[in-house]
């Protein structure tokens, strides 16, 4: 350990010329020798600083006076730096970086964790910040959305009767006040088809994080009895009181923060092709919130009308006015699970809870 | 983040002040017995680059697995030594280069400028402007700053044969080369752009310093409009050569225009849209690539140091685009494990393309004065994405 000379070079810190220099490695301290400028000198170990390894570079010895020597022969160095105790955590990492079952072990380790922060940390994370976040917060979301949507052209005012609309109003107090969790419920009618057939959000009904909830007239006509209706006004309850639609938007950002960090960068060729599978992702995310919603729902309508059948209906009828769509592609990035499996889901609720 | 070490312009120069070991060329060359300038020798030095990607593969993913245990705290040190192998692998004339940032410095700085960032993000989505709003303004007006902060920490954590690199750009010319010139360049747009780029790479090179030799850019302002007119041109005509099959695709399959078809159309629609964001991903990857290549060659061919080294590029842009788009491809496909290969691969072939010509040994360079500046600029380069460098 003691004793031999390491050959290097050495620099002045004064001019960028190299000399020949030798390094003796001792218990106290080091001695540099360097025979062109007859330069010896023993320094102590708190006036020598050595820089972590790093693979395949020379390794640096760097003194108090701005000089520094450098040398290939990292064995040497490396054994006076472990006896010494210098860059302890450093040289662990050298130790992984040198080895390929280290490297793998990692690259294992980083593929689990992200995957397992895209599965389970990240909806977690946003639940709970969704689940924090002020009430005042909240509302703005739905004044700042109704206004996008009353500007354009997706829906405009109702062409129910007053009669029926006090009677809509009247049923859904029913549900906000099963549905709880002190939220300023809110139903709002409104046509969805403003400019003429086809046109608008049509057949439709949609919750806003603060407990505004918006149904259109066609949904309405759509449904055969108003237990249908109240069956999906439940659903809507259950996105408001797990906070659905703020976790989603916390969740859209964590997306963009992983794929920021695991590409490196905010705007390039790899951050658009990370967008689609970030896409996918975010419909995953919204799946499990829907499936969540017809849970609360199914609860809802099973304790009022001891079956899910009203909300299986509507869900159907929804479907058939949508178009038999074949399965596609497009399954794939659809936010919504599909209606054969939200029906599914219901009747085995209604099984569970009638036996 | 690593595709070059951006910051090693290897351009070292001299010193006026005179060697006390006899081997000192002065600034201006030596005047021979009969009182002519004696003609100067010139040495080509290659530059060599030694990275491996095996060797760097390893360093890559334990950083990135110590980055995700450490929930990020370990960033600074993956990014610090990421860089410490990739300068530790350029020689010049048997002598590497070295970084050696403080990772601490750049911790704090990361933790200020990303809680920042993270407060505006969450600003803009709860429409809270009163946050945003100054929060985008204070950005805005500091950035020229914050890249100048940025060029003084990435050169003075330079070290080349036990000298520093030093950037003595002043503010004003910092709110000129990157506030004004980038203010216009945004209105003029592809008329002021390439006078912009000419502005930033002369403020750039033109205060680097090596001990106290002074950079200096011979460059001029009309090759920079040639790089930017060629780079439009061909994105013009690749456009168009990419457009017209993808048209024909979508109208083949409207033409098919029979019900019972339906999802034959799904399908043709669904390849002809990702058949255009494919190509538009490709486009973007050439046109950016080709600029920055052709840019790099400019630079490297009309800079010198401190009136005795200049540097050569020999590397042949075109070739480098084609690196950066195979590269950007088998990172994608990898799932991003090629990304160190990819990494290795296109800093071997620019430095290998390197050549320093030097009227004076190297190794008669004399320190200038040392100073420390804040990591601050450099952590907001790299996490709000400002380009500098080359």
């Amino acid at each position: 350990m003691t004793g031999d000379a390491v050959p290097g070079v050495y620099f002045d810190g004064r001019r960028s010329r190299d000399y020949p220099a030798t390094l003796t490695l001792g218990e106290q301290g080091v001695t540099l020798s360097v025979p062109d400028l007859g330069l010896t000198r023993v320094w102590s170990a708190a006036d020598v600083s050595v820089d972590p390894a790093i693979p395949g570079v020379r390794r640096v010895v760097k003194f108090s006076d701005g000089g520094r020597y450098e040398t290939a022969q990292d064995a040497a160095l490396s054994a006076w730096e472990r006896h010494t105790g210098r860059n302890r955590a450093l040289s662990g990492v050298r130790w992984l970086e040198s080895r390929w079952t280290a490297a793998l072990g990692a690259l294992v380790l980083a593929v689990l964790a992200v995957a397992a922060f895209i599965a389970f940390g990240l909806p977690a994370l946003a639940q709970q910040a969704a689940a924090v976040t002020p009430r005042s917060v909240l509302a703005a979301f739905d004044r700042e959305t109704l206004k996008v949507l009353s500007s354009g052209d997706y829906v405009g005012p109702t062409r129910l009767s007053a009669e029926r609309q006090a009677q809509l109003h009247r049923e859904f107090r029913d549900v906000a006040v099963w549905a709880g969790g002190g939220y300023p419920y809110t139903l709002l009618l409104r046509n969805g088809e403003p400019g003429g057939e086809g046109s608008g959000i049509g057949a439709n009904a949609f919750a806003l994080p603060g407990g505004t909830v918006v149904m259109t007239d066609q949904l309405v006509a759509l449904a055969r009895s108003d237990r249908e209706l109240m069956g999906v006004l439940a659903h809507e309850t259950g996105h408001v009181t797990h906070r659905h639609g703020l976790a989603g938007v916390y969740q859209g950002l964590g997306l963009t923060l992983v794929s920021t960090v695991l590409t490196g960068d905010l705007v390039s060729a790899s951050t658009f092709a990370a967008a689609v599978p970030a896409a996918l992702l975010r419909g995953g995310y919204s799946r499990a919130a829907e499936t969540q919603a017809d849970e609360v729902a199914g609860h809802y309508m099973l304790q009022r009308y001891a079956s899910t059948r009203p909300l299986q209906d509507i869900l159907a009828r929804l479907e058939s006015q949508d178009g038999d769509e074949s399965p596609s592609v497009f399954d794939l990035l659809r936010s919504h699970p599909g209606t054969p499996q939200r029906i599914e889901h219901l009747k085995a609720m209604q099984r569970a809870a009638l036996p | 983040m690593t595709d070059l070490p951006a910051a090693t312009p290897p351009t070292p120069a001299d010193d006026p002040t005179g060697s006390p070991y006899g081997r000192h060329v002065g600034l201006r060359p030596a005047l021979d017995a009969a009182g002519t300038p004696a003609t100067p020798t010139v040495t080509e030095y290659p530059v060599s680059f030694t990275g491996r990607a095996d060797e760097y593969f390893r360093i890559w993913i334990v950083n990135v697995a110590l980055t995700i245990v450490t929930l990020g705290v370990y960033l600074p040190w993956a990014r610090v030594r990421t860089r410490q192998y990739f300068y530790g692998h350029v020689w010049v004339d048997g002598q590497n280069f070295e970084y050696r940032a403080n990772p601490v410095a750049l911790l704090r700085g990361y933790v200020l400028v990303g809680t920042l960032f993270l407060g505006y993000t969450l600003s803009t989505q709860f429409q809270k402007y009163w946050i945003a709003v100054p929060l985008l303004l204070a950005y805005v007006l500091l950035y020229p700053w914050l890249v100048r902060q940025s060029l003084r920490f990435q050169a003075a954590n330079t070290v080349h044969r036990g000298l520093r690199f030093r950037f003595s750009g002043t503010v004003k010319a910092a709110y000129v080369a990157y506030g004004a010139a980038n203010i216009l360049a945004s209105i003029g747009g592809i008329f002021a752009l390439p006078w912009a780029w000419f502005m930033q790479r002369r403020y750039q090179l033109d205060h680097v310093e090596y001990g106290t030799a002074r950079g200096h850019f011979r460059g001029d302002v009309a090759p920079f409009y040639v790089i930017a007119v060629t780079a439009v041109g061909i994105g013009i005509g690749l456009a168009i050569a990419v457009a017209l099959p993808v048209t024909a695709v979508l109208f083949g399959t409207s033409a098919l225009d029979s019900g019972s078809l339906d999802d034959l159309k799904t399908t043709g629609l669904l390849a002809g849209i990702i058949a255009a964001y494919v190509a538009f991903i490709l486009l973007y990857t050439v046109l950016w690539q080709y600029v920055r290549a052709a840019t790099m060659a400019y630079v490297l061919n009309h800079a010198e140091l401190g009136g005795v080294v200049r540097t050569r590029a020999t590397f042949r842009p075109w070739r480098l685009v084609w690196i950066g788009v195979t590269n950007a491809l088998a990172t994608v496909v990898t799932l991003g494990l090629a990304t160190p290969w990819a990494a290795i691969r296109r800093t071997k072939y620019v430095m290998e393309g390197v050549q320093v010509r030097a009227i004076a040994p190297l190794d008669d360079f004399a320190a200038g004065s040392a100073e420390r500046p804040s990591a601050l600029g450099e952590a907001a380069t790299e996490l709000l994405d400002i380009q500098v460098g080359f």
